[in-house]
């Protein structure tokens, strides 16, 4: 606090006394250049601790065959690019886990993203007071936590006596506990991508109609004017003015959707019980803290966060580059 | 955009209708099953078999759900103190000093939000093993810390920033102290931006299943998030326990978080300044 306080000091005193002191002594333009460190150090502390130090080690982890006895004993047993190398031979690696990551995460970008803009597209073109009142019935949706939201979709689809299957049994469609969705990848990921849509399009509506109503009126007026469509004014007026703020949306829905963790390990089998289903995220935490093996568990997070830090890289050079230059 | 048909009228009224049912129905879902009489014969009927407040009694009184409730109260206050104070601090030193590395620092913090959670939770298992952390509140409390604080510290700069110098100013010509100039002028503007934070960070810390789950293995010092598991057995779950728990976790988050955004964007200083 000191710091600062000598700051706002100095402002009175130059008021008083500016006439006969030009130059501000050196030890106080230290002081005042020290003040913002001294105010961030226990910020930066805390984050140097608790994420970049532990990046590190993660990167130093991955490098080793780690076992809970090699915590115990202290030792180290460093194997390489071992880890890497089996990892990334191994079939389910390319045949599973990597699909189910992937294409998981393209999927519900998409959809996040159409359903997000739809919603915002419809919210703008209602008055002050339905927008407000279905603005917070949108922001509930956005509230519900990932965990007990999780939970609320794995009974709706509960195989025995769910909603979803009574409305089917009662429809004649199938009979309910003839089918257990959640053993099946094509099932489980479907219901996986509906609950991470609904727990995801809240912020892009919400985003995006941030963005929508700082559009001037009169661009859509003049687009109207040359004969422009309602579809034409959407891709000629709106998507251009909205670049960045779509932009960040997409960068920010990918890297959400692809180390999605609570959504599909709460799910029955999710877990790494039903290995046809597991993601990245799960295949690291099941290989060391259900196998004890944190040095491959490390490994498959470095990629995991790797995967991670080249889409970002790509996605801000394509999507940003016109506004850059 | 400002055409006012009939059809038009009752379109978007239909819209309005399913965006809203679509929206509040897994929640309205969740609520009713936690009342219902007999959740797993409830089939598809919309309404509820029957109120009762039995699952929340026995989630409650029987299912010891208060003691996770407890722990997760202290470690979500916890992290919101810490965080609010040294959020803060670092929220002035970039809103209100130009530095060398200004720019970079506030990169740094953009940056570290998108570190994934799994690649953490090994280092920090290994860590806190290591320093006899596992089980411990201050723990948890200590690594919430860590990941709420890189958005804390992004979202409050700006409402720093919104203080308009000239206030400070005026306090120092009236005589004020740096301490009484932040605690009566700067702490009262920035006051609505610490609040939405602060739940910004409690909902963080209620919510996070990850750290809990892995850190907490004496369920004496389980959050909600993972005593919720302890209401499913091998293959049947009791639906009816399990929605009156997740109820009991949803809805302080809910009413913050709805709260919270609508005041979010309020112009805290607007008129301190005449323009």
């Amino acid at each position: 606090m000191s710091p600062t306080s000598t700051a706002g000091a100095k402002t009175r005193q130059d008021g008083a006394e500016g006439f006969t002191r030009r130059t501000v002594p050196l030890g106080r333009r230290l002081r005042r250049a020290a003040a913002p460190w001294l105010l961030l150090a226990p910020g930066l502390i805390v984050l140097g601790v608790l994420l970049l130090w532990p990046m590190l080690r993660v990167l130093n982890l991955s490098l080793q065959d780690y076992e809970l006895r090699n915590l115990l004993r202290g030792d180290t047993d460093y194997v390489g690019l071992d880890n890497y190398i089996q990892v990334l031979t191994d079939p389910f690696l390319w045949k599973i886990v990597l699909p189910n990551t992937v294409g998981f995460a393209v999927v519900c970008v998409v959809l996040t993203m159409i359903v997000g803009t739809v919603v915002a597209l419809f919210l703008n073109s209602l008055g002050t007071v339905w927008r407000s009142i279905s603005t917070t019935a949108v922001m509930v949706a956005w509230a519900v936590p990932a965990l007990t939201g999780t939970y609320i979709f794995v009974w709706l689809f509960d195989p025995q006596s769910g909603l979803v299957i009574s409305t089917l049994d009662g429809l004649g469609i199938m009979e309910a506990g003839s089918y257990n969705w959640f053993t099946n990848r094509w099932t489980f990921y479907a219901i996986a991508t509906i609950n991470v849509v609904y727990h995801g399009f809240p912020f892009i509506a919400v985003t995006m109609l941030a963005g929508l109503m700082t559009v001037p009126q009169e661009h859509y007026e003049a687009a109207a004017l040359d004969g422009a469509s309602a579809w034409g004014r959407f891709w000629n007026v709106t998507v251009p003015t909205l670049r960045p703020i779509i932009a960040v949306c997409v960068i920010l829905s990918t890297i959400w959707d692809f180390k999605v963790f609570v959504q599909i390990f709460l799910m029955p089998g999710g877990d790494g019980t039903t290995r046809s289903v597991m993601n990245l995220g799960v295949w690291s935490y099941t290989q060391s803290f259900a196998q004890g093996e944190y040095g491959m568990g490390s490994t498959i997070a470095v990629l995991l966060t790797a995967l991670l830090v080249v889409i970002s890289v790509v996605y801000i050079r394509t999507l940003m580059k016109e506004e850059e230059l | 955009m400002n055409r006012r048909t009939p059809a038009s009228t009752a379109g978007k009224a239909i819209g309005v209708v399913v965006l809203m049912s679509l929206s509040l129905f897994p929640f309205y879902w969740m609520v009713s099953t936690a009342v219902d009489t007999s959740p797993l014969s409830r089939g598809a009927s919309l309404l509820p078999s029957g109120f009762t407040l039995d699952h929340f009694r026995y989630v409650l009184v029987d299912a010891g759900f208060l003691r996770y409730v407890r722990v997760s109260v202290i470690v979500a206050v916890g992290t919101v103190v810490l965080s609010a104070i040294v959020a803060l601090l670092a929220a002035v030193a970039v809103a209100r000093f130009r530095f060398r590395l200004r720019t970079q620092v506030l990169i740094m913090v953009l940056m570290v939000q998108m570190v994934p959670l799994e690649a953490l939770v090994i280092p920090l298992f290994l860590q806190a093993r290591t320093l006899n952390m596992l089980n411990s509140l201050l723990g948890l409390i200590i690594v919430y810390l860590g990941f709420s604080l890189a958005f804390a510290i992004w979202n409050l700069r700006g409402f720093v920033a919104a203080v308009p110098r000239e206030l400070e100013e005026a306090a120092y010509i009236d005589g004020a102290s740096w301490f009484r100039m932040f605690r009566s002028v700067l702490l009262p503007l920035v006051a609505p931006g610490l609040v939405a934070t602060s739940v910004f960070s409690f909902i963080t810390a209620w919510n996070e299943f990850i750290f809990a789950l892995t850190f907490m293995q004496d369920s004496s010092k389980y959050t909600v998030g993972v005593g919720l598991r302890t209401f499913f057995t091998q293959n049947t779950a009791d639906w009816g326990s399990v929605m009156a728990a997740s109820t009991i976790i949803t809805l302080p988050v809910v009413i913050f978080f709805v709260l919270v955004q609508r005041n979010l964007a309020k112009g805290m200083t607007a008129g301190a300044v005449k323009g």
